[in-house]
């Protein structure tokens, strides 16, 4: 005996497990941290208590680090949403070209992307250090003495220093996505274009550039996600200091929580966050659509 | 061969009841505590077990180490569950410790203070952090530490300093001749808020005097208006932009203790932990120790303590190994593994190193002491504390607007 089941059930059947797990692993925990931030609670007791929307009001008039962070968290993904891509884009176009040692080059700068961020932390730590790090020294043996910096205790350098860490790490990833579009692009219609009388840069603006644009969308949006989430590199460099001047969303978020203790003000945190999440990457969506459905 | 069948029934009914009484017997406590600072004190926690389970069968102690910021997680997963720990490791004092107190996750131990007559054991000033809390006595004294200026003493004779500073006039000066000479006078590492917090403190005790500065840490004087405190920002940015090593705000403590090693500074505030840093790095006689001169009679230091969960299932099994833990003869045993002094008042010490020596004189010339910031406020105040000291430190902020900052966030959090 066979049971027939029809091809939509079967995607349902398949889709399940993994729907479920999402469900308890995600949804709910979303779910439940929207609920605690209309919560007092902190951690030991036994019962939270609901505090309406008084996280809330301290999140935006009482807390001294949040503004610092919701200003750092912005810069920050503005940052990644420009230099890495932009990094990333030039390599390969780079290593899309026919030359020598492409395949080990590729490999070397990937590298970065499978260390983990708390690992990439730890070397650009010691990168850092400002009486024995490789920065400070190579600049006294240039006798550039005037340049060094404590580059993560300086509250108006220390968030660029990150980000250089940051970069060295993550260009890798736009690199791959960006060598993968290249690879699709079809050489009938590069070909076609230079019959046609297009020079080298008419083919990468009329021709390569817009078979990049879904390469360029996924790019642009894990970018802004993951910048937005920042929170390992910066946990593991500088702890958001100095005196809390590095501090990002995420890792804010998890110190009240975590740390402090006080899991309603880490979650009305948490709860912001999202919502800056959301409001940058569903319209960012919408009108990628929107724009491939016109322009396809 | 056959065996008769109302043998083998014997026989599974006595392996039935002898399983049974055998797990009725067996006791397992869990003990959750920090990573130990060294291996010899891991080693000499490892053969306190090992001795208190062999002199009582049975029973079998499980230890889980963590670091800071994961016991503290830990603990407050376990708070939820029933699979905590029986005996947890905290802080003495209102702050850290007070936390779990004040939560219902510690046992109140008068019964076991009256059984094993702990209160005549301790020291009284490890002692005090127990009769803090309301409802009880909570936790027994594991350590007890005072914190205090450790100085090179070929630098301050390089810098013409021929005597330790008795007052806090006096150390200014000292570290005024160290700066003529080209020395800095303090290392501290800026990465780990507290480091740099305990010069804050030491200079709030000189500055307001105790009644006051207790007074401050229990957020019952407003800082905005008690001027010593906005005294005491003005002083502590004296100090960080004239007489610290620089820079400091990207280093940690251990990194700082390297600078000190190699004689970048003069002087470093630290506990009485150090001299076991200071034997391993085999330059004692490098080194020696002074109170801070704060002018008055308290001494800078806090107490760590072993607390019996209130969701034990065995806590008198549990007080019996602290009340071994803390016994005379094993902490006789193995003085000097966790800190350079114990809790029990009965032990005796006979090392003439110098250090040792400084360090028990300092301990035994004080009523009382003061604890850290961050073991006196709440974990949200000692949080904005750290950075308005950083801010203070690092010139981002005025220090005359310091007080009035924190009062404000105290004010906000109530």
């Amino acid at each position: 005996m066979s049971i027939r089941i029809s091809a939509p059930t079967q995607g349902l059947v398949l889709l399940a497990p993994a729907l479920l797990v999402y469900c308890v692993f995600a949804v709910y925990p979303m779910l439940d941290v929207a609920a605690l931030s209309f919560m007092k609670w902190n951690g030991l007791s036994p019962n939270a208590q609901f505090v309406g929307l008084a996280n809330y009001v301290q999140v935006f008039t009482q807390d001294p680090v949040f503004w610092q962070a919701v200003r750092n968290t912005v810069l920050w993904t503005v940052m990644s949403v420009i230099f890495p891509p932009a990094i990333g884009f030039a390599l390969a176009l780079a290593l899309n070209q026919n030359i020598p040692g492409r395949s080990p080059l590729r490999a070397l700068f990937y590298l970065p992307v499978i260390i983990a961020p708390i690992a990439v932390a730890t070397i650009w730590r010691w990168m850092y250090d400002p009486f024995f790090g490789l920065f400070n020294a190579t600049l006294t043996a240039l006798g550039l003495q005037g340049l060094i910096k404590d580059w993560l205790g300086d509250r108006n350098v220390a968030l660029y220093a990150m980000f250089i860490a940051s970069v060295w790490q993550t260009v890798g990833f736009s690199l791959v996505l960006f060598l993968a579009g290249l690879q699709n692009v079809s050489q009938t219609l590069i070909e076609a274009s230079r019959i046609d009388g297009a020079g080298r840069f008419e083919v990468f603006r009329y021709v390569t550039l817009p078979a990049l644009r879904p390469s360029i969308t996924i790019v642009l949006i894990l970018s802004i996600i993951n910048s937005l989430k920042a929170f390992d590199i910066v946990y593991g460099m500088t702890g958001g200091g100095p005196a809390q001047s590095t501090q990002m969303l995420a890792l804010w978020a998890f110190t009240q929580a975590m740390q402090l203790g006080d899991f309603g003000h880490g979650a009305a945190i948490s709860v912001v966050l999202l919502l800056i999440t959301i409001s940058i990457v569903i319209p960012y969506l919408r009108w990628s659509r929107t724009h491939r459905e016109t322009n396809p | 061969m056959r065996v008769p069948t109302q043998w083998l029934r014997f026989a599974s009914a006595a392996a039935l009841v002898l399983g049974g009484a055998m797990a009725a017997q067996a006791q397992e406590i869990k003990l959750w505590t920090l990573n130990f600072a060294n291996d010899s004190a891991n080693q000499a926690f490892q053969s306190i077990i090992k001795q208190f389970q062999d002199a009582n069968p049975g029973v079998t102690v499980k230890v889980e180490n963590r670091g800071v910021d994961e016991h503290k997680s830990a603990l407050r997963v376990a708070a939820g569950s029933d699979q905590g720990p029986d005996i947890f490791f905290s802080w003495a004092g209102l702050g850290l410790g007070g936390e779990f107190v004040k939560s219902g996750l510690a046992l109140p131990m008068d019964k076991y203070y009256a059984e094993y007559k702990w209160d005549d054991r301790f020291l009284p000033v490890a002692l005090t952090f127990s009769k803090q809390y309301p409802g009880g006595q909570f936790g027994v004294p594991y350590t007890f530490h005072g914190e205090a200026i450790y100085y090179n003493k070929a630098l301050f004779q390089k810098a013409g300093i021929t005597s330790e500073p008795k007052t806090y006039d006096e150390l200014v000066a000292a570290a005024e001749k160290l700066a003529k000479a080209g020395i800095p006078a303090f290392t501290f590492g800026g990465t780990v808020n507290w480091h740099v917090m305990r010069l804050m403190d030491e200079i709030l005790e000189t500055e307001c005097g105790a009644e006051k500065h207790d007074a401050l840490m229990t957020m019952k004087a407003s800082w905005a208006e008690e001027p010593c405190a906005t005294k005491a920002f003005d002083e502590l940015h004296r100090w960080t932009s004239k007489y610290f090593l620089k820079p400091f705000m990207g280093i940690d403590q251990s990194q700082s203790f390297n600078l000190f090693l190699a004689g970048r500074a003069a002087m470093m505030l630290e506990g009485d932990w150090l001299v076991g840093q200071l034997k391993g790095a085999n330059r004692l006689a490098d080194f020696a120790v002074f109170p801070f001169p704060t002018g008055g009679k308290r001494l800078y230091g806090f107490a760590e303590y072993n607390y019996i969960s209130s969701k034990s299932k065995n806590p008198d099994v549990a007080a019996r190994f602290l009340d071994y833990l803390e016994s005379t003869p094993v902490q006789q045993a193995h003085l000097g593994d966790f800190g350079t002094i114990s809790v029990n008042k009965d032990v005796k010490y006979t090392s003439t190193e110098p250090l040792e020596v400084a360090w028990r004189a300092i301990f035994g010339g004080y009523d009382g002491t003061f604890v850290n910031g961050d073991q006196a406020f709440p974990l949200n105040v000692t949080t904005e504390y750290w950075r308005i000291i950083n801010q203070v430190a690092t010139d981002s902020l005025d220090p005359k607007a310091a007080a009035g900052e924190l009062q404000k966030f105290i004010a906000n959090s109530k």
